[in-house]
């Protein structure tokens, strides 16, 4: 059984009178420890396949399955925690909560689930420090450089420990040495912890990176190498 | 509350100009309820003052005092009721007094009551009435301020009559006016001095109160004949201006309760707005509505205590410097009261902006940058 696989999923919007397809018969499996990229023109449905994966969007058709399971299946309540549990969003810059420290931010994955305990900052702590923050812990988002911004994001998304990680566009809005960092992180993580990850991007040049990489193209998806 | 602390911490300006606006809503709240408390104990004070469960008055009179005259003589037929405990003689007349060494005149209530009676208030200084100084009386301590003592000698306006201040009593106040508590004979030697005045009833009365808990008023009204009974609290409306005051008081308070509610919760509708790609950030990497929700309420509620705690202060801190004649009364139950009204009312309103938070869609996080 693979960590992640998407199976024939399609995904179709009304606009007017047409209907568009932004899906098309979409499958793809990342197993743990694998991160494959997605790469591709704008508005070839790219963030789409990743917000279906994420729960964020219901496909018209087809199925993604998380360690086994549909997640179609899931009521709005069940979607809040499997997001929480199983998948780690790494969002773009501008997505960190503006008023908490970079510790806060980490912590306040474990507060939607609960109360915080002393391993979870200890493991924030942690996983602050591999991304190389740990003088930075009390720090807020808008002290930070761009790079290190998305380097808590990065963080953000490993804390809850989830089966899945997604990244939307890590690297917009940094410049080429710090994209390849970032991208080294998330890579590294990823292998470290046995993540299934797959990554949005527009760079081709962080290809090498990656275990493997699809095109998308007016919503079909194929393997490239 | 975490996500709601850390926010205001951060973002002190914009939290504390909320607050200041929460603040100065509960000082006004506040102030006008004390400005409304101290005005309707101006006009009622003794009244509120009497211990008494009715009043009876001249049938037609529609509760009030200046149009009632019954006779005395009713006091025994009221009596002999079994549910009557205990009844007593009430009169009352404005009029103006002076006295040597003291230019200006002052305006006082001047109330006939029964030396001895259930409704003869404490007296804190001096004696009490006395029924054998027939031109003794109590008077209001406010009276005191003017440069009135015990045993002064008081001519009352128009007429010869010369009253003598036994005693001092406190918060009793009549119609806006100080009151002097004299004994029935003496007021009626003032209010009814011109022939035909008392419309031909022998040892007339404005009013009989009585100590009754368990009376049915218009069955009583019926067997006594000629009067009607009012409560207590129909008594005091009854005072003149009494509800005129208090309404428009409470007609302002009503406004600003709304009005505040209003503000509030568009304040906050606005802020909530502003963070909906926040919303969305938490909702893409896990949160439930209900700990968003959360958040939100625990602030509204720590920003509304804190600003109306402040406005009590504040509310304390004015009436320290309010001039003393200033019809200005605090009442802590009512401070309490409205604080929990202000505090409900905005916590209600931060409802509002949850349902937009229900709203929020989590792929909003997934907005681009390019």
């Amino acid at each position: 059984m693979k960590r992640l696989e998407v199976r024939n999923m399609t995904k179709t919007y009304d606009e007017g009178s047409s209907t568009i397809t932004a899906l098309n018969n979409v499958s793809m499996e990342v197993d743990a420890g694998e991160i494959v990229a997605i790469i591709g023109p704008s508005g070839s449905g790219k963030s789409t396949l990743l917000s279906a994966v994420g729960a964020l969007l219901q496909p018209s058709s087809g199925s993604v399955i998380v360690n086994g399971k549909k997640i179609e299946t899931l009521k709005e309540k069940e979607l809040a925690k499997f997001r929480l549990n199983e998948i780690g969003f790494i969002l773009q810059t501008s997505n960190l909560i503006p008023y908490l420290n970079v510790l806060d931010q980490l912590l306040l994955v474990k507060k939607m689930a609960g109360k915080v305990s002393s391993a979870d900052q200890q493991f924030a702590k942690q996983l602050l420090a591999d991304l190389g923050l740990e003088k930075k812990l009390k720090k807020f988002p808008n002290e930070l450089s761009g790079g290190e911004r998305q380097r808590v994001a990065i963080a953000r998304a490993f804390m809850n420990d989830s089966s899945v990680i997604l990244a939307d566009e890590p690297t917009a809005s940094l410049d080429s040495k710090r994209a390849f960092e970032v991208v080294q992180l998330i890579s590294n993580e990823v292998k470290k912890r046995k993540k299934a990850a797959i990554m949005v991007t527009h760079d081709e040049r962080m290809l090498t990176y990656c275990d493997r990489v699809y095109r998308m193209e007016d919503g079909v998806l194929t393997l490239q190498s | 509350m975490f996500l709601a602390l850390k926010e205001i911490k951060h973002a002190k300006l914009r939290y504390s100009m909320i607050t200041m606006i929460i603040v100065l809503i509960a000082w006004l709240t506040f102030i006008l309820s004390g400005l409304g408390n101290g005005l309707s104990t101006l006009s009622a004070a003794s009244i509120k003052n009497l211990d008494a469960h009715y009043l009876v008055y001249e049938e037609g009179s529609g509760s009030k005092f200046s149009k009632s005259l019954i006779s005395a003589s009713l006091k025994e037929k009221i009596d002999a009721q079994s549910e009557v405990e205990d009844s007593a003689l009430f009169g009352s007349a404005m009029a103006a007094v002076s006295k040597k060494g003291i230019d200006e005149k002052t305006d006082i209530a001047l109330l006939g009551i029964e030396p001895g009676s259930f409704i003869e208030p404490k007296v804190i200084e001096g004696k009490k009435l006395d029924k054998n100084i027939q031109n003794g009386v109590l008077a209001n301590k406010t009276l005191q301020d003017k440069g009135y003592a015990i045993g002064d000698e008081i001519k009352v306006d128009s007429s010869t009559i010369v009253l003598k201040i036994v005693g001092f009593v406190e918060n009793e106040t009549y119609n806006h006016l100080p009151v002097l508590f004299s004994t029935v004979e003496q007021w009626r030697a003032y209010q009814f001095a011109a022939p035909g005045a008392n419309n031909g009833i022998e040892d007339v009365v404005n009013a009989i109160a009585i100590q009754a808990p368990n009376l049915d008023a218009e069955n009583f009204s019926e067997k006594i004949g000629g009067i009607e009974t009012a409560t207590k609290s129909q008594a005091i409306n009854g005072m003149p201006g009494y509800m005129e005051e208090n309404g428009t008081i409470v007609m302002m308070l009503v406004f600003l309760v709304a009005i505040s509610a209003f503000v509030i919760a568009v304040f906050f509708y606005v802020l909530t707005i502003q963070k909906t790609q926040q919303f969305g950030v938490m909702k893409a990497i896990g949160a439930k509505n209900s700990f968003i929700t959360k958040a939100i309420v625990s602030q509204v509620f720590v920003i509304s205590l804190v600003g109306i705690l402040v406005g009590v202060v504040l509310t304390y801190l004015t009436a320290l410097v309010f001039p003393e004649d200033m019809p200005f009364n605090l009442d802590p139950t009512l401070v309490v009261l409205y604080g929990f009204a202000l505090l409900l009312i905005s916590v209600l309103s931060s409802f509002v902006c949850v349902r937009q938070v229900s709203k929020v869609d989590p792929l909003t996080a997934l907005g681009r940058v390019e």
